[in-house]
Formats: C-alpha cells, structure tokens, sequence
C-alpha cells in the first residue's frame, strides 16, 4: 500500500508533502518514513496519509480563484494608505506577493 | 506533560495535537477559540444584511466577499479549537446557538444602518487585528496556522472598511452627520472590545504563562489607540468627550479613563444577558435549526464511504 | 453580420436588440445572486456557505460585467441598477422568487434549473458577431462550470435519503414552471435572430434543456411536474419577467436592496478605485 509522507521541518512549521512510501499498514509506513524521509532533512514530523485518502482537483479542472474579476477581494485594490497600522501594512504585502505569484500563472 | 512544563516551553507554535497537553492548557485554549470562532460567526451574522443594503455593485461584491471570509474563518478556527480534543465544531455551534457561547461585545449590538457599517469594517475589524497579529505567536500551533490565513485576508477587510469610511466622510454633510453619530454610539463599545484592564482579568495570568495569550489587554488598546485614533481624526471625527482619552507625552500614547465606560453592561454582554445581542443568538439559532435536515441528510449519506474507508 | 466591435455601426434596432439582451442577461445574474446571498450565515455548513456565497459573487461579477457592456452603450451604473424603475427591468422569474427559510433543497434545485439554461445560453453567443457580447463568454462559462457541478453533486446527495428527495421533488414542482420562463422571448427576439447574436434560438435552447434536466431529475427518482403526453407550456406561469411583469416579490426586493441609495439621496454609485480590469 501506497502512502504520502508529510514532512514538518520545525515546531510550528507546516507539514508538506515530500515524498512517499510503500508499506503494509500505517505503523510501518511511519517506520519507513522516518528513514526514507526523514535521515537528512530537518524533521520535527512527520504524517502518513494513504494514497487513496488523497482526493485532487487542479488547474485542468478548476479555476482557482474564479476567471472573472474579483479584485474586490484583495487589500490592493483600496486605495487607502495602510502603513497607519504594521498589521496591516503586512496583511497588503503578503496580498500582493500572492497577487504577483497568481499573475505570472497567467 | 505537566504544566510546569508546558510554561518552560511555551514558545510560539511549540504545542501541536501530537502533545500530551495538560486539561487546564486545553480547556484554556478551547475557550479562547471557541470565544474567538464565535465572533467570526456573529460578527458575519451582524454584517450579512449590509451585502443587500450596499449602495453599489463593487460595494456589494466586497461585502459578499467580506462576509465569506469571516465564515471561513470561522471553519479555520473551530478547526484550531477542535483539534485540542476538548469539543467538537458541532458541539460550538450548538453551544453558540443555545446560548451558552460566548462571543465579542461589539456583536451584541444591533447594526441597522449603512453609515454604521465602518464602526465593525474599520475599528472592530482593525481592534481584532491587534489582537490576531500577536496570536501568530500563539502556542498552539493550530491557533497560530489560522492566525497566519486570517491576517492574510483580514487586509481586503480593513482597507475596504475604511474605503467606506472615507466615503461616507468625504460626502454630503448629511453623510458627515450620520457617520459622527455612528461613531459617537459605537465608540465606547469599540474601546471595551479589549475588555478590563488586566488586573480585573481572571484568565490573564495563566494565559499568558502558557503562551496562549501574547500581549496584554492593555497593550493592545494601546496599540489599538495609537493607530486608529488619528485615523478618525483624519477623517474628520471628533472624539467624544466621554469616555475620557488623553495623550500621555510620557508613556507615548492614550490613556483612557475606564471609569467613564459602562462596565455593568459590558458584564452583562459577557453573559449573554444583553437584549440585543440575546436577540442576535436566537435568530441565528432559529436559521441553524432550519437546516439541520441538510446536516442529518449529509451525515447519513456519509456513514458508508466512511465506513468503507475503515478509519479509526 | 460581419463581427463588430463598433456598436456605432448598428442600426437603431439592432443596437436595441443588442441591450436587450445585455438586460436579459445582466438583471438574471444580478437578481438571482442577491437572492442567493440570503443564504449567506444560513447555509447547512460552513463550507456550504462559503461554496454559495462564492456562486453569488460570481453571478454578481457577470451581472457586473454585462452592466458594464451597458455603460460601454451610454448607460451609468444608477440608471441600470439604483434608480431604474423596477418593472423595467427583465429577469425571469425565477430568480426573483423569495427563499422559504431552511430550504435548501430551493436554491439548489434553482442553482441546477438555471445553471444548465445558462450553460446553453452562453454556448449559443460564444460566435456572436459582437464583441461585448462574445469575449467574456469563456470566462464567464469557466466559473458556470463550477456551479453545475455543485448543484448536480449536491442533488444526488440531497436525494440520496426519502426526505432530501421529497424537498428536492417539491422544489422541483414550484421552480420548474417559472424557470422555463428563461426561455421566453422578449421585445426584440425578431431583430436578435436576424442579427444572428446567437446559434441557437430560444425554442432549440429550450428543447435541448428538457432533455438534460428532465433525465437527470429522473436519474435521481425525481419527477417532473408534467406527464408524457402533457404540454409543457401549461405549466408557463402568468408573470414571465421578460416582458417587465413580474411577480410582487420583485418590486419589494428592488426597494429593499436600493434602500440606503435613496436614504443617503446617493446620486453615483461606488467604483473601486485602483481597481484593474481585464
């Protein structure tokens, strides 16, 4: 049986996908994990998840975020000075990248 | 782990469902978020009515989307709470229906008009994004992922919130008026929204020990006053003269005088033993209870794929 | 007709045709998602609600899209929304009948009548000789995609226990009548047809229609309000909104959604500022 191994570098950190492993039940499938996955990369933890128990919907089939404008949605669209507040000076930051990243998609 | 460790490691995002943690870090952290994941909630409730009642159609968008989002945090905090093993998310919502949740002041009161809107967009909305930026560094991992999602989209809601502000206060002086007096009656609720001092604080102490609760309720409005208070009088606001509010040139910021606030009925609120708000709990209750037919029918078409699946 | 980006070039009857259509359109999409965000904090689920609230926002943003082909033909935003009398304007009714608190099998059943007629329209205009009319169909069809999908997934749930399905059967009977209102011509369908705006006409939309909707509600053991040898057309209801009548929940709605426009005496309605558009 096919697992997917999850790994989280540091406490705190998310868990990402990296790889997988082949093994009879969950029990092993962690066993295995630890060395295939985890003997150099920093690892605080790791999850194994079955293959079959992993559902998918991409690009192909979906359109993330919707294809039609929806810049209301985003801090960048309002213009209106947010450096009054760190907090959300760095929300319209983080907004932007994503926005970069989502545009070089294109 | 015993709690004297726990406060020996409670460093941001050090505790995750994989630890042992102790009831009283549990329980601690469920009421914290359950408290929070219900103002999500209520604080959508009291918004929704301003997606029809919006004067444009970017306006309309923007609250649709706004008041999307508060659901989904919603979901992202239940999720955090959930993951703690002390209640379910069905459980919460029960609980918020019923009465027993508990959720923030300011969605205990009736919001009727467009020109209040800003008061919940613009200072509630920016007062819990005080408080939420500090909660990155909660110690519990879950607590800090959601915060890390939610000050991502809290950014579109405050600018929009003050978009609308600007608005209203760059427009007919009858606009101008409403917005004073929206504020007026707004303003004392907002300045309770980081609740007493921390000294009448009972959960304080051990909160923040356990890395559960990483600045002080004073503090907070602190930050909170030196951002927001010009920003009103930016915009043309004036201040009330009660509750009283100065400038410190020493301490480098406000200081409030919170005699001069309505602590009888803050308390009240914090019961749910306040009119308006007992009013807010009942009508969503009623529209929970509508489609509990859905969830039962859900429920039963689910039980064989996840029978199938042989989880534990 | 040669494709025209240029609507100066129209004859004043084509260019006629050419809004009616656009309000066809754009007042369908607009009515049906502030309809639909009245489920907004009363869906089923969290995550139903943010499901729906994200359909209502897409049906708004192609409202919006199609108002704006309007704006590009002369019209502002307060003379096709805000300050437009409410029985000029022309959706189906079935987008403007009010929700019944807890059914839910109500906007899913009227998600599934009307996204598969949107399917159809939109297919018929994707080779329209106009432009505004054309080029936001792709878009446009990719977010319907989505809004099939959820209401065909959540029918076979909902009818997949007795009560589900008697909620969805008698939505089906109430919504049905009125959504074959979408397909009733309006003022200008003669000029529409000879400008060949779409490849498929009204009538051909609809027979193709039936025969994705009929079998599916079937497949799911529901039953269509009207037998085999029965006239389908029986069950066309009074008020189509195509020709402006509508039902009295449309006249209340209108006010009520342009109530803080008219307290605040607004005169212009609020474009976002900064904002780009495709």
């Amino acid at each position: 049986m096919r697992y997917e191994v999850f790994r989280q570098d540091k406490p705190g950190a998310y868990h990402t996908h990296c790889g997988d492993v082949h093994a009879p039940d969950r029990e092993m499938a962690l066993l295995f994990a630890q060395i295939q996955h985890g003997r150099r990369m920093q690892t605080n933890s790791l999850w194994v998840v079955p293959k079959e128990e992993i559902g998918e919907v991409d690009t192909d089939e979906a359109a993330f975020g919707g294809t039609t404008d929806k810049a209301y949605r985003w801090a960048t669209t309002y213009n209106v000075d947010a450096s009054f507040a760190e907090e959300i000076e760095a929300s319209e930051r983080e907004q932007a990248a994503e926005e970069r990243k989502r545009g070089s998609d294109d | 782990m015993d709690l004297a460790t726990v406060e020996s490691r409670a460093e941001p995002r050090a505790f995750s469902p994989k630890h042992d943690l102790p009831e009283e870090y549990r329980t601690g952290a469920t009421r914290m978020l359950q408290f929070h994941a219900n103002s999500e909630i209520m604080g959508a409730y009291l918004e929704k009515p301003f997606i029809r009642q919006s004067p444009s159609l970017d306006r309309k968008l923007a609250f649709s989307a706004k008041v999307q989002d508060e659901i989904g945090h919603g979901q992202l905090l239940y999720r955090a709470a959930e993951a703690l093993g002390v209640k379910t998310r069905e459980q919460m919502l029960d609980e918020l229906a019923n009465g027993e949740g508990k959720f923030l002041n300011c969605f205990h009161y009736e919001m009727t008009d467009w020109w209040e809107t800003p008061m919940i967009a613009f200072f509630v909305d920016g007062a819990a994004m005080k408080r939420q930026a500090t909660l990155k560094n909660s110690s519990w991992e879950p607590y800090a992922h959601a915060m890390d999602k939610i000050c991502f989209e809290e950014g579109f809601h405050i600018k929009h919130g003050e978009d609308v502000l600007r608005e209203l206060a760059t427009g007919s002086k009858r606009e101008q008026k409403l917005l004073q007096e929206a504020f007026e009656e707004w303003w004392p609720r907002i300045l309770q929204f980081f609740g007493p001092t921390d000294d009448q604080s009972t959960h304080h102490d051990f909160m923040a020990k356990v890395g559960l609760k990483t600045a002080s309720n004073d503090e907070l409005r602190q930050a909170f006053l030196n951002s927001y208070v010009p920003k009103a009088e930016k915009y043309g606001l004036e201040i009330p003269d009660e509750p009283r509010i100065h400038y410190d040139e020493d301490a480098g910021g406000y200081v409030l005088e919170e005699d001069d606030l309505d602590w009888e009925e803050f308390f009240a609120i914090t019961k749910n033993d306040y009119e308006p708000g007992l009013n807010q709990i009942d009508t969503r209750a009623a529209a929970q209870e509508a489609v509990e037919w859905v969830r039962t029918s859900l429920d039963a078409s689910d039980s064989p794929a996840a029978a199938a699946a042989g989880g534990d | 007709m040669a494709a025209t980006d240029d609507v100066a070039d129209l004859a004043p009857d084509e260019r006629a045709a050419l809004e009616a259509l656009l309000f066809r359109m754009a007042d369908d999409e607009f009515v049906l998602a502030e309809r639909y965000t009245e489920w907004q904090v009363r869906a089923p689920t969290l995550e139903s609600d943010l499901a729906l609230a994200n359909i209502a926002q897409d049906e708004l943003g192609h409202a919006r899209l199609w108002y704006d082909a309007l704006q590009g033909l002369g019209y502002s935003e307060p003379e096709l929304v805000w300050e437009r009398n409410p029985a000029d304007f022309r959706h189906s009714i079935l987008v403007e009948l009010p929700f019944t608190g807890g059914d839910w099998a109500d906007p899913i059943v009227r998600s599934y009548l009307y996204d598969e007629a949107e399917h159809l329209r939109l297919q018929a205009l994707e080779d329209a000789p106009v432009r505004a009319l054309a080029d936001p169909i792709g878009k446009v069809q990719r977010e319907e995609e989505y809004h099939r999908e959820h209401a065909q997934s959540w029918l076979e749930r909902l009818c997949d226990d007795a009560e589900g399905r008697e909620a969805v059967e008698a939505a089906v009977g109430r919504l049905f009548g009125p959504a074959l209102t979408l397909f009733v011509p309006g003022e200008h369908e003669a000029t529409v047809e000879r400008m060949g705006l779409r490849s498929e006409s009204l009538a051909d939309q609809r027979e193709q229609w039936l025969d994705v909707v009929v079998p599916f509600l079937g497949s799911l053991g529901v039953e269509v309000p009207f037998g085999p040898e029965e006239d389908v057309d029986d069950l066309l209801p009074e008020r189509v909104g195509r020709d402006g009548n509508h039902t009295d929940d449309w006249p209340a709605l209108h006010e009520e959604l342009t109530r803080t426009y008219r307290e605040l005496g607004r005169s212009d309605a609020r474009r976002l500022r900064g904002e780009r558009r495709e």
